[in-house]
């Protein structure tokens, strides 16, 4: 929240001062839509190169590469048969034009600056270029591809727990302020540091549990093998393998976030209007939805918002530890393999996602909360 | 594989229902343990075997301890990838339902830094440019406390630069174990070296600590953290701070020490020793380069190996090894064990263990794997997948890694677990057996090798023959070069006029039903298939050819240095000669590499929808011509190739395209062609890819992003061979002596050697040989001999009264190496005797 309303200005209680005639105030969006829009994207611009700065180390990267490049050169070289018992000339000869070759094929033989620059421009125009190393599941270089073929795995796994965990915890959460002190308060209480440990933790139990001992659900993956050929068939075995991740999220962090909206609900719930409301005699309902939900409406919509966004980059470790196909691990094995395209790639996209939803959500808060107000306005 | 029974009809009433039931139940099982195949060493030349696994499914898993987990509750039946985790492998062991297969083709080693005295890049004193201090370190580590404790058992030691499981080590047993005796861990010895030599360089104890004008010793030591080497490290540095040294331990991933070992140059400083390792995916049959490689300057252009300075008789040996040198086999082993001992004396690096990689299945499944390689590096896996308690079935396959990288039968990927699935789909002309790195014949009946008088050359088995002849004459019309803008091959007349000559000649004749053989998509064999690949070999490497890939070029360069021409004297049964100057050691592998020339694993046609988009610049057979292009990578199974590849069968079935008709179009006319290109396009509507090969499986079903493929058995290997499933379990001999307990010196002594497979006698004709070692009382090897034997399984070791009058009164030792023809690993056993005086 303090990130929104530190760029945000005027904002005001509830009974705020008249708003100014409708042509200024669009000008005033219109102003202030336009400022927002390119602080965005030069934060994107900014950051992409900084990731692309950092991903290669600086141009370090380009050492690390050359010196694996001789040793898988020599490698091969050595393990020739046919090379054995040649003069170490023509051995060296051969190590140089496989070395040549790779150097020329990953475009090393250029300055790390000026490829950068490259990275920097593939990357904004959302050309995405090359992988260096990687290729997609179905052997394409493209990073698009790469990147496009795992996303619906991701968003599939991710997506789902997200929204249930979301909508659920919230439910549960402003079920839990109106009976706080109570039995199954103090029980999520209780249970709030098992959020501890993360996902993939829960995720190692439920396998041994359910999968080698019960022997009921499956130990990973995200279908059967071989995939059903009916789409029917497909779809319930997809279910059945999303079963223990989607547990293993949500164990993961349930109580945690139940408390977290539940202590948030429970100050919203102490604040004077609210407490007015209930003199008037308005029913809990109407306090709820609109004294309560109502201003805490940004701040849900921005962790909704913000969260679901961060689906992009998937979880590495528990997908390797459910062999879920997505992108979590597809960016561990481009940063283990320096493949900077792949990872500029990925981050270009969560880059531009993150400042668009940003940018969207000024808009938002403004429709939805009374109390913004955008630009410098006068009191009346 | 599938059976149908034909039931006789069911009489009526319960208790005969159940006594039908129960009939059909034991016919059924009776049947069904019939039918399954079991091994068979001895299996007659030509016996078919049926029952084998008839689908196989291969999954991605990179957890390993995972896979353990799914392979015991049933969920997998084997894991492509070799474990070194000693609880998991305990697991494993220990269990009733699972079973493992072993490999040894990793190992580890320090490498030194041998600049110095001190580095002229900070002026710090190196202990290690100095060979003794070197020599000191084989004695300062206990490669047993690595390989039991740090390894937990799944390694074995290794003292020199030759694997402990390659014939090589075998054939040099009883030296190799003399100098492991002589360099057996000693602390005392090691520290009193190492006191010595850093006295002779100038540097002083003070507290405990060596210090070089006036600063301490200081070593930089490049910890590898990936595996076990931490540990391994962590331990030698500790031994190396106990001998007075400061250790600066730096832990670093491949990625962050390459650039320091072998990127820099050694004389700047930056490290002393590396905890390095080094893998070989094949039983190598010829490590005699080794010392070259290891040890000399000439083993890689890297500045570290430039800064090797070997005795200059180690230099002359190892370059004599490397170069194949020698006229006698006897020679090459006099020099192996002079490498052996010179290379112990030298020590810039310090081998350390060979490990044990443990490859977890079922233990109702049985399959072929190889020593070096493991599973994934098994060829005759295809041969030899079967259940043990039934016929046919699924076998579920889990691997690291699956479509790594596209497959395409020009430069596709070479990842060991995308190579390893591809080869259940490929039937080669031969076939490496798994225990010896020797070759077997598949598609070949016999072969001929002639090879110049004075080289050194062995062979082992009778499918094929060697002759030594004073020179070999290359025909006039023998194929050696070719003319890419005619499309044709150039001759040897027309390239050397004036004649050449060749160092070994090859006659390969392949089996007679070679062409009655059917490709997967149904078409069948043909001359045209043995001669496009050659022809397509030379196109790529041309800077003339519309399809010159220049990632071809150093390869071809190796391929053209030696070779010397190539004919087929005879089409059917297909009969062909190769000339080269390229020798081995084993006859085997010079036939082996002269029966891939005219020979393919791919039809011609599939090739052809290659090279169509290739000449387009559509598409890119090789990773390095794709990236330069910017095109895809050519993939036959999936992805945004598949439509170019259809796209291509489409025009060459509409056009009648026949690659290098000067070639191809000999054998095959336009209506062949269209036949072709129409059986591959069914092919396609059915399997949605184009891998088509002749293998033992095809491709049914590729699921990319589920990582899956499916392998169905050919109809035309619903039967294989049943000499293969020999291959099953490496046969390791178990070796027992006993003896007197007593001997009186001066006097003969008698010791039986049993050796024996699985409890049975090993045959004396599987045994290569049995040597014994003698070992005084202080542990110095007194004499060395052959046993001789008695019958299958049993040898004797006669001590003459002069051997033993050589001996003192006291414990003497007698070691026994038996060496198998059917395996490469050696084993050895001792026994403890007593001298009395005379």
């Amino acid at each position: 929240m303090s990130f929104v309303s530190g760029v945000i200005s005027g904002a005001e209680g509830p009974s705020g001062g008249r708003r100014r005639a409708v042509p200024s105030t669009l000008t005033r969006v219109a102003k202030y839509t336009g400022y927002r829009a390119v602080a965005l994207l030069l934060t994107v611009v900014v950051g992409v190169y900084l990731t692309i700065l950092i991903a290669n180390m600086g141009g370090y990267v380009d050492q690390i590469r050359i010196a694996q490049i001789r040793e898988a050169a020599g490698g091969r070289v050595a393990a020739d048969r046919q090379l054995q018992g040649l003069p170490i000339s023509e051995i060296r000869n051969r190590i140089d034009q496989y070395v040549e070759l790779e150097v020329k094929r990953l475009r090393l033989d250029r300055p790390f600056a000026l490829r950068s620059l490259t990275y920097l421009t593939d990357a904004l125009s959302l050309s995405l270029g090359r992988a260096e190393n990687l290729t997609s599941d179905s052997g394409s270089r493209q990073v698009r591809q790469i990147l496009l073929e795992r996303l619906p795995a991701t968003l599939l796994l991710f997506a789902t727990s997200y929204l249930l965990l979301f909508f659920g915890t919230i439910f549960v959460a402003l079920f839990l302020s109106r009976r706080y002190g109570s039995f199954l308060d103090r029980a999520v209480v209780a249970l709030v540091p098992t959020s501890v440990a993360p996902s993939w933790f829960y995720g190692v139990f439920l396998i041994l549990i359910f999968a080698a001992m019960l022997k009921v659900l499956p130990f990973g993956g995200m279908v059967t093998s071989p995939p059903p050929q009916s789409a029917l068939e497909y779809g319930l075995s997809v279910l059945k393998h999303m079963i223990l991740p989607v547990a293993a999220i949500t164990i993961g962090s349930v109580f945690a976030t139940i408390y977290s909206w539940r202590t948030f609900f429970l100050i919203y719930s102490a604040e004077d209007y609210v407490e007015m409301a209930k003199a008037k005699g308005l029913s809990s309902s109407t306090i709820e939805r609109r004294y309560i939900l109502r201003p805490t409406l940004p701040t849900i919509i921005t962790t909704f918002s913000l969260g679901l966004i961060g689906i992009w980059t998937g979880s590495i470790i528990l997908e390797t530890v459910f062999n879920w196909p997505g992108l979590g691990r597809l960016l561990f094995q481009a940063v283990s393999a320096f493949d900077t395209p792949v990872v500029i790639g990925a981050e270009v996209i969560y880059a531009y996602l993150l400042a668009f939803t940003v940018f969207l959500l000024d808009i938002v808060y403004a429709l939805v909360d009374p109390r913004v107000k955008v630009g410098e306005e006068r009191k009346q | 594989m599938k059976v149908f029974f034909q039931l006789p009809a069911i009489p009526s009433g319960l208790k005969a229902r159940s006594t039908y039931l129960i009939a059909v139940l034991i016919f059924m099982l009776i049947f069904n343990l019939a039918c399954v195949p079991k091994t068979s060493p001895e299996a007659q030349p030509g016996a078919k075997v049926t029952g084998l696994a008839d689908k196989v499914i291969f999954v991605e898993e990179p957890d390993s301890a995972k896979a353990v987990r799914m392979i015991e509750a049933g969920d997998m039946d084997v894991y492509a990838s070799g474990l070194t985790d000693a609880e998991l492998v305990r697991r494993i062991k220990s269990s009733s339902v699972m079973g493992s297969e072993t490999s040894y083709g990793l190992n580890f080693e320090l490498t030194l830094n041998p600049v110095g005295p001190t580095f002229p890049g900070t002026g710090k004193l190196n202990p290690f440019y100095v060979p003794a201090i070197r020599e000191a370190l084989n004695w300062l580590v206990d490669r047993g406390h690595i390989a039991e404790e740090i390894f937990g058992g799944l390694a074995v030691p290794r003292y020199f630069a030759l694997s402990s499981a390659f014939p090589d080590y075998a054939r040099l047993a009883a030296i190799a174990r003399a100098q492991e005796i002589k360099y057996a861990p000693s602390l005392a010895k090691a520290r009193a070296v190492i006191d010595e030599e850093m006295k002779k360089l100038g540097a002083v104890m003070v507290a405990g600590k060596w210090n070089y004008k006036g600063a301490p010793v200081e070593l930089i030591f490049l910890i590898r953290t990936e595996d076990k080497r931490r540990d391994v490290g962590d331990y030698v540095a500790t031994l190396l701070e106990e001998s007075g040294f400061v250790v600066n331990r730096q832990y670093k991933r491949a990625a962050e020490a390459s650039p320091i070992w072998i990127g820099s140059d050694p004389a700047v400083g930056r490290w002393n020793l590396y905890t390095g390792g080094w893998v070989s995916t094949i039983i190598n049959r010829d490590q005699a380069g080794n010392f070259n490689f290891y040890y000399t300057p000439r083993g890689r252009p890297e500045m570290l190996w430039q800064a090797y300075t070997p005795a200059p008789e180690l230099d002359r040996i190892a370059d004599t090894l490397d170069r194949r040198d020698y006229k006698t086999w006897e020679e090459r082993e006099q020099l192996m064990a002079d490498a052996l001992q010179l290379s112990m004396k030298d020590s810039v690096r310090i081998w350390l263990v060979d490990t044990v990689n443990v490859w977890p299945r079922r233990a109702e499944l049985a399959l072929a794997s190889d020593l070096a390689g493991g599973i994934s590096g098994s060829w005759l896996w295809p041969y030899t997948l079967r259940f043990t308690d039934k016929k046919g079935g699924t076998v579920r396959f889990g691997s690291p890694s699956i479509l790594t990288e596209p497959w395409n039968p020009v430069a596709g990927t070479n990842w060991i677990f995308d190579v390893m699935v591809s080869r259940g789909t490929l039937e080669t002309a031969t076939l490496p057996d798994p225990f010896t790195g020797l070759l077997w014949p598949n598609r070949v009946k016999s072969a001929e090798v002639y090879v110049q008088e004075g080289l050194p050359v062995t062979r082992t088995h009778d499918w094929l023959s060697l002759s030594f002849v004073p020179s070999i004459q290359v025909p006039p019309d023998a194929w050696i070069d070719w003319d890419p803008v005619a499309q044709r091959f150039r001759t040897v007349g027309e390239v050397h006029p004036e004649g050449l000559k060749a160092r070994t000649k090859t006659v390969v004749r392949y089996v007679d039903d070679l062409y009655q053989r059917h490709w997967h998509d149904g078409t069948k064999m043909s001359v045209a298939d043995l001669v496009v690949g050659l022809a397509l070999g030379f196109d790529r490497a041309n800077s003339k050819s519309a399809i010159f890939d220049e990632a071809e070029v150093p390869s071809f360069q190796t391929f053209i240095r030696y070779f010397r021409g190539a004919r087929i004297v005879q089409e059917d049964p297909l009969v062909a000669e190769v000339y080269g100057d390229l020798t081995y050691p084993d006859a085997e592998w010079i036939a082996d590499s002269a029966a891939g020339y005219f020979y393919s694993t791919v039809p011609w046609h599939t090739l052809a929808i290659g090279i169509i988009p290739e000449k387009n610049h559509e598409l890119a057979f090789s990773s390095s011509k794709a990236d330069r292009l910017k095109v895809e990578w050519m993939s036959y199974i999936a992805g945004p190739s598949l439509p170019i590849l259809e796209r291509s069968r489409v025009q060459a079935l509409n056009e009648g395209f026949i690659p290098y008709p000067n070639v191809v179009g000999k054998y095959v006319n336009a209506e062949q062609a269209k036949e072709r290109y129409t059986a591959l396009g069914e092919w396609y509507q059915k399997r949605g890819h184009f891998w088509v090969s002749n293998g033992p499986f095809y491709v049914e079903s590729i699921h990319p992003v589920e990582k899956t493929i499916v392998l169905q058995r050919s109809e035309e290997h619903l039967t294989v061979d049943a000499r293969w499933l020999a291959f099953t379990k490496p046969g390791i001999a178990e070796v027992k002596v006993s003896g007197p307990a007593q001997v009186r010196i001066g006097a003969n002594a008698r010791f039986q050697v049993d050796v024996t497979l699985n409890g049975k006698p090993y045959a004396a004709k599987d045994i290569d040989f049995v040597k014994f070692l003698l070992f005084a009382a202080r542990g110095e090897l007194v004499q060395t001999g052959d046993a001789e034997s008695v019958r299958d399984g049993q040898w004797r070791v006669t001590l003459t009264p002069e051997q033993t009058a050589s001996l003192q009164a006291g414990a003497n030792r007698l070691e026994v190496a038996v060496v198998s023809r059917l395996v490469s690993i050696p084993s050895f056993e001792s026994v403890t005797f007593v001298t009395l005086p005379r």
